[in-house]
């Protein structure tokens, strides 16, 4: 097996798997320097992911599958693992017999992947073997027995009107504990999501979960749009993530092809990372105000907000950065005056960001709401593999920007705000810390924009290639892996939002909070339905 | 009883109302540097609730129908015997503090059961929470006015204004300071406001008042909210006329003496919506369980004002 290409700090973890592993894997292609996938069968799974867990301290960052029966007439599973200090992702695939649609789980030792798991049972029809709660869980329990990932369920396919419950909850049962139901249709502009909370008194026992009520089918469109096309899809998956979402896809594709953003354009989509960072972070701050009734504070955050959107349109068209990100680079390049602007933006957010955030600070009542309020334990947090500033918030260490360069942060030092307490206050404070960051950072790209073409040809990508995107959008981990077709499509796109990863924590964090305030806790995190839902 | 007196206290119950809720959502805009609604805005959406229709649960009883008119007409009720533009007030009877707190208690025992009535997640909550805090609320507003009523000798809300009125050292006396306090902290809860309830929020779950009104729609729902409005504005006038009845007309004053009451009364109101708008806008509200301790503080200040006027006797 030739190592040569992978990168130093991977190449030891991967000669140590491969010896230790020695038989078992039957083989290993880096198709990139920090990318390498073993290819085994599915008894190694458990073992593989244990030891590169303990021994190697690897994330289990995805698990999804990919019907690969029209070439290798069985399903792909694959368990894509992040190792944080080696700077590289390492992938296992074990084949799935279509005779024997089963896999065992791993959600009693990874119980991060919990939904990860389930939804491949749902997707592909592929059965879960040692679960701890097999259910329904992409697909609602009113869905017919049909696997829409799978190669022969046409895109086009109608459906008869669902009958049945669509989910049946756990019943918490006691002396005077009741059970109060919010959603699935919320007060606001928000989607669809169904709160169980079983309470007594106001403190919450339990909450329950339910989510996917807008399952679009995401994944399923990626396989019959050209190229070119997924990108405009991969900014509808989350709409405050648009960028992020955009941009982790064009990674993958540009991994698959073997092509390179070009310098300055890998700078405007650093730029443009950071701007969607800035707004959402802002915004969040505000609303974290306005859950509890701070709404003064709420308002010069969306001032901030929409200075920021304003400059967004100016520099790329649109106020959410949409139509901006492009296979091989960005789109539009930006002249003099643009430049000036976003100089100007940031040099205007600096004070009046210091100020908002002194307003908070000056507030004992608002302080006092958010200080010891929906705690998310390191150990638990860790447990959940809840990633992005929740993580950081409780603990993690840990941030694409610096840990797996992409775009042009290889250029700069990103600073990572990690804290320990996990409460909302300190989910709060990570925003604080990462605007300031991000400010910073954008006047370290704008000084050192190189010159040059804003986007490298991408051609027709040959099929059967296979490659991860990530991007550290502003609410975590994003990643986007693509196995390509022939004619310049995709066979498969998967799409991890890490809205997916972290809502399990959200009952976690609210456990022995009283009701009123799981608003604000839910809004600390602030996860995406729709990234969630796809 | 003196009829032109009724009605016109009446009127003004009806119509100001609306007003001062309308003009501290301006304000409150103002202060967040937003234009906010127009002042009147809150006579539009009352005329609309009345024109709509109403949709009401098919498990709800004749309690939830019923439930706001007794909120409107105990609100109503309880103005006439407080003093707005002179002494005596239209209703002026002996008892009339007790009947005053008693008849917000049937008020907001009526509001708790339109709450729970219709079987709703949120109702049920806001009507537990309501109880919760009027259990504090109230006995604090009965310690507070019970201050003044010994110091005037009189349980009628008119000669209690009366005799403050007749010496303006009584003002400063410190059983009616701390009583005046204590009144401004129940006023604060009674009505709704930061930082023990947020009247402006979306967020059902950290709702008190406007969960019990969730459910209502229409002429019910246009009950509720003038009910509500009443009840803050004859809170209001209590607090500014019992405790602190500067500019009050008393018995027998001429069409002029009437109107320049009226205008001490508007400026007094108006102080006291900004005094509101400026609490509302620099607290956050306060964690459910820790609402309480505020109303227990009050509870203490009338304590201590009650105990006070003995002492400083």
């Amino acid at each position: 097996m030739n190592l040569s290409h992978v990168s130093t700090d991977l190449r030891p973890v991967v000669e140590e798997i491969t010896r230790r592993f020695q038989g078992r894997l039957e083989s290993c292609v880096a198709p990139r320097a920090n990318e390498v996938y073993f290819h085994a069968r599915m008894d190694l799974v458990a073992g593989f992911c244990a030891h590169l867990y303990r021994k190697w301290n690897a994330r289990l960052v995805t698990v999804f599958a990919d019907d690969a029966r029209a070439g290798d007439e069985v399903f792909h599973l694959y368990y894509v693992l992040a190792l944080d200090a080696a700077h590289g992702f390492l992938s296992l695939r074990v084949p799935v017999s279509p005779e024997a649609p089963e896999f065992p789980s791993l959600a009693n030792a990874f119980a991060g992947i919990n939904w990860q798991e389930r939804e491949v049972q749902d997707l592909f029809g592929l059965k879960l073997v040692g679960h701890p709660n097999p259910r329904r869980c992409t697909l609602h329990d009113d869905w017919p027995e049909v696997y829409p990932l799978r190669k022969d369920f046409d895109l086009k396919t109608v459906l008869p009107p669902f009958q049945g419950e669509r989910h049946k909850f756990r019943k918490v049962e006691g002396e005077g504990v009741f059970q109060v139901p919010v959603g699935p249709v919320h007060a606001g502009i928000i989607e669809p999501g169904h709160f169980l909370f079983s309470v007594a008194g106001e403190p919450v026992l339990y909450l329950q979960l339910r989510l996917f009520y807008v399952h679009k089918g995401t994944e399923k469109r990626f396989e019959s749009l050209p190229l070119p096309h997924c990108v405009r899809l991969a900014e509808s998956i989350s709409g405050d993530s648009s960028f992020a979402h955009a941009t982790a896809f064009c990674h993958a594709v540009e991994r698959a092809a073997g092509v390179q953003a070009p310098a300055r354009a890998r700078v405007l989509r650093s730029v443009c990372l950071e701007l969607e960072r800035l707004y959402n972070h802002i915004a969040d701050i505000g609303a974290i105000c306005t859950d509890v009734a701070f709404v003064t504070a709420n308002m010069h955050a969306m001032r901030l907000k929409e200075r920021i959107l304003r400059v967004n349109e100016h520099l790329t068209g649109n106020r959410l950065l949409r139509g901006m990100a492009c296979l091989g680079g960005v789109r539009f390049d930006w002249d003099a005056s643009q430049l000036k602007a976003l100089a100007e933006l940031v040099t205007e957010l600096r004070p009046e960001f210091d100020s908002l955030v002194a307003m908070i600070d000056g507030s004992s009542s608002t302080l006092d709401r958010l200080e010891t309020t929906g705690v998310l334990k390191p150990e638990v947090a860790r447990d959940l593999g809840v990633v992005g500033i929740a993580g950081r918030a409780s603990g993690f260490d840990h941030d694409l920007r610096r840990d797996f360069p992409h775009a042009a942060y290889d250029q700069v030092k990103v600073k990572v705000p990690v804290y320990q307490v996990g409460d909302v206050k300190h989910r709060l404070q990570v925003r604080v810390d990462e605007v300031r960051e991000s400010l910073s950072l954008i006047d370290q790209f704008a000084a050192n924009l190189p010159e040059g073409p804003l986007r490298a040809e991408v051609g027709e990508v040959p099929a059967d290639r296979v490659a991860l995107g990530c991007v550290e959008g502003w609410r975590g981990e994003i990643f986007h892996w693509i196995r390509t077709a022939p004619g310049n499509r995709l066979a498969r796109c998967k799409v991890k939002d890490p809205s997916l990863q972290n809502w399990p924590a959200l009952s976690e964090a609210i456990l022995g909070n009283i009701i009123p305030d799981f608003p604000v806790v839910n809004k600390s995190f602030n996860l995406s339905y729709s990234g969630t839902d796809r | 009883m003196n009829l032109p007196a009724l009605v016109l206290q009446l009127l003004l119950l009806l119509l100001l109302a609306p007003l001062v809720s309308g003009v501290i959502k301006n304000w409150k805009a103002k202060l967040q540097n937003r234009r906010g609604p127009r002042p009147w805005q809150v006579y539009f959406d009352l005329a609309k609730f009345l024109r709509k229709d109403m949709v009401i649960s098919e498990h709800a009883s004749w309690v939830f129908s019923f439930a706001p008119y007794v909120v409107f007409l105990t609100a109503l009720l309880t103005g006439l015997m407080v003093p707005m533009v002179h002494t005596p007030a239209p209703l002026s009877l002996y008892g009339g503090v007790l009947a005053v707190v008693g008849l917000l208690a049937l008020g907001r025992f009526f509001l708790a059961l339109g709450g729970l009535d219709p079987a709703s997640a949120f109702g049920g909550m806001g009507s537990s929470r309501e109880m919760t805090l009027s259990a504090i609320a109230e006995p604090a507003l009965m310690l507070a006015i019970f201050t003044v009523a010994i110091t005037a000798k009189s349980t009628d809300l008119s000669q209690i204004a009366l005799s403050t009125q007749s010496a303006t050292g009584k003002l400063l006396n410190p059983a009616h300071v701390l009583a005046f306090a204590a009144m401004f902290v129940v006023l604060l809860a009674e009505t709704g406001r930061i930082p023990v309830d947020n009247p402006a929020t979306h967020l059902e779950l950290t709702m008190i008042h406007e969960a019990m009104l969730l459910e209502y729609s229409g002429r019910h729902l246009a009950f509720m909210e003038w009910g509500a409005s009443i009840k803050q504005l004859v809170l209001m006038t209590l607090f500014l006329n019992v405790f602190f009845p500067v500019g009050l007309a008393g018995p027998g004053a001429g069409a002029g003496a009437l109107g320049l009451s009226l205008l001490a009364f508007l400026a007094k109101l108006l102080a006291l919506s900004a005094a509101v708008v400026v609490v509302e806008t620099t607290n956050a509200k306060l964690r459910l369980f820790r609402a309480p301790d505020l109303l227990s503080a009050a509870f203490v200040l009338a304590t201590l004002a009650l105990l006070s006027t003995f002492l400083f006797h």
